[in-house]
């Protein structure tokens, strides 16, 4: 205090000398001058303030969007998961009961399997897949399921579709698995299951048909594996419209739809 | 002797428990189905002392087909991964096979069956059923229609009404009774579209049209269909909470 008052006494007598005017005149304008100051600092500050603030926010958002952004990947890996035990253990009874009919043929399925399950790990880390690569997983699925049924099974594709098409693994062989148990169902014959593959206007549509017995309601809701496509889908494209079932004149359709645009831009991320 | 009969959709999981079994002289396989709407025919038909089923078939699942059958035989489950119903099974001493089917594990299965078998495991099947089987909720009720099994979708029930040792399931088509009680329903619906009114009714609240008041502490709830429901203070209260009023 001492020392502020003798710096200002210094000032005056240095800078003012003796001009009485410019003394008077800076005496008065010390509350004005002292305001000015005091609002200069108090903007820095909350300036300051504020930005960290902002910064703050900023990074929670980016953290929330971070663990929303992981929840959903894990969501959808783990439906993507659920698919596959069943299989594989039904897979493996089924070879347990070949070594004792007919040791050759669950070689055969052993050899199948196994293709399966390799080309299955290949594409964990996929997000989209062209369709020719899904047909052959397609294929080599039916393959297991060939052996499992017998010559019961027999599938037909139909294909038309645009060579760029791509879709997300693992969506198509549990509707197919569905659409298998649901045809051989009850039926001694043959049994046909036809998959359509069509490219219209920026979706790629897959149809899968299956008959079913006229006694047979349609799976309804507890449908295999259907929901956990649904969620699927809903968590990828935000859309409920992309599974639909329909049952006319003893067959019982599946059909996927697949946007082709927003796909796209998925692997462009 | 003893009459087993096998329920699995696949017939190499059929073939692989008949050849296991050949190694037991006094058992005999009686019949083999690919479903539950096989299985409940041919249990009445053979009165089996033994079952093989697996859960998850077309058409109608094992433990529906169970729930149809008024005094089910012992059953040995079948299942290739379900968590859930392994759970279920363990806290009732009901004896399961995991697939892939393993001799060993299997010879160990049926051999306590057999030592168990005069006095029947009935009580602990039944016992299972009354809790909740399933995961998540079931979007359908089965029951028996003079002899046959009809699948009732959640959607189409009007309400259920409890009814001694039967619940009455009200539909468009009639009404169906099923030898079940309100509170194992209640358990395997999804609370967000039914909702327990009272002590003897359950409603979708889908068809709830409106509801007025009755005597001091209850209501009477007017339904699309038609009917009136009772509906408690507690009822009340849930209704009050599911949908926010």
């Amino acid at each position: 205090m001492i020392a502020t008052t003798a710096g200002w006494e210094i000032i005056k007598w240095w800078v003012v000398k003796d001009n009485d005017e410019y003394k008077k005149w800076l005496e008065s304008s010390i509350p004005i001058r002292f305001l000015f100051i005091w609002m200069v600092c108090t903007w820095t500050a909350t300036n300051a303030a504020l930005r960290k603030n902002i910064a703050v926010s900023d990074s929670r958002f980016q953290q929330q969007t971070d663990a929303s952004v992981l929840l959903k990947e894990a969501e959808l890996f783990k439906l993507r998961q659920q698919l596959q035990p069943h299989f594989l253990y039904n897979s493996l009874n089924s070879i347990n009961a070949l070594i004792m009919i007919s040791p050759s043929k669950a070689q055969e399925m052993i050899g199948k399997l196994s293709d399966f399950l390799r080309s299955s790990v290949q594409r964990e880390s996929e997000t989209v897949l062209s369709v020719n690569e899904e047909i052959q997983y397609i294929q080599s699925y039916l393959a297991i399921e060939s052996v499992r049924f017998g010559d019961r099974l027999v599938v037909t594709f139909e294909k038309n579709f645009d060579e760029n098409a791509v879709l997300p693994p693992f969506l198509v062989q549990p509707i197919l698995e569905n659409a298998i148990k649901f045809g051989l169902y009850g039926k001694t014959g043959a049994v046909a299951i036809s998959i359509s593959i069509v490219s219209d206007n920026n979706m790629l549509v897959i149809t899968v048909s299956n008959p079913y017995a006229a006694d047979q309601q349609p799976p309804k809701g507890t449908g295999f594996g259907l929901e956990g496509i649904r969620r699927r889908l809903y968590l990828m494209y935000a859309r409920t419209d992309l599974l639909t079932t329909t049952s006319i004149d003893g067959q019982f359709n599946t059909t996927l739809k697949i946007p082709q645009r927003h796909v796209q831009g998925n692997t462009d991320r | 002797m003893f009459k087993v009969i096998l329920i699995d959709d696949e017939p190499l999981a059929r073939q692989l428990v008949r050849t296991l079994l050949e190694s037991f002289k006094q058992i005999t396989v009686v019949a083999e189905c690919s479903d539950g709407f096989e299985g409940f025919k041919a249990i009445q038909e053979h009165h089996p002392d033994l079952i093989f089923l697996d859960i998850q078939m077309p058409r109608l699942n094992g433990f529906e087909m169970l729930e149809l059958i008024e005094n089910p035989p012992s059953v040995i489950f079948t299942t290739a991964f379900d968590e859930y119903a392994m759970k279920a099974f363990e806290s009732h001493a009901v004896d399961y096979l995991l697939k892939p089917i393993v001799k060993e594990r299997f010879d160990k299965a049926v051999q306590k069956w057999l030592l168990h078998a005069p006095d029947k495991e009935r009580p602990k099947v039944t016992e299972l059923l009354e809790t909740n089987v399933y995961e998540g909720y079931q979007h359908r009720i089965v029951v028996k229609d003079s002899g046959l099994i009809r699948i009732i979708p959640a959607t189409e029930i009007f309400y259920i009404e409890a009814n001694d040792d039967y619940i009455k399931i009200v539909t468009n088509d009639g009404s169906y009774l099923k030898k079940s009680t309100l509170s194992h329903i209640e358990n395997t619906l999804d609370p967000q579209q039914f909702v327990r009114v009272h002590r003897s009714y359950m409603i979708p609240v889908t068809q709830l049209k409106r509801i007025e008041p009755y005597e001091k502490d209850s209501h009477i709830a007017l339904l699309h269909c038609g009917a009136k429901v009772t509906v408690s203070k507690a009822g009340m209260a849930k209704l009050k909470n599911l949908l926010g009023w």
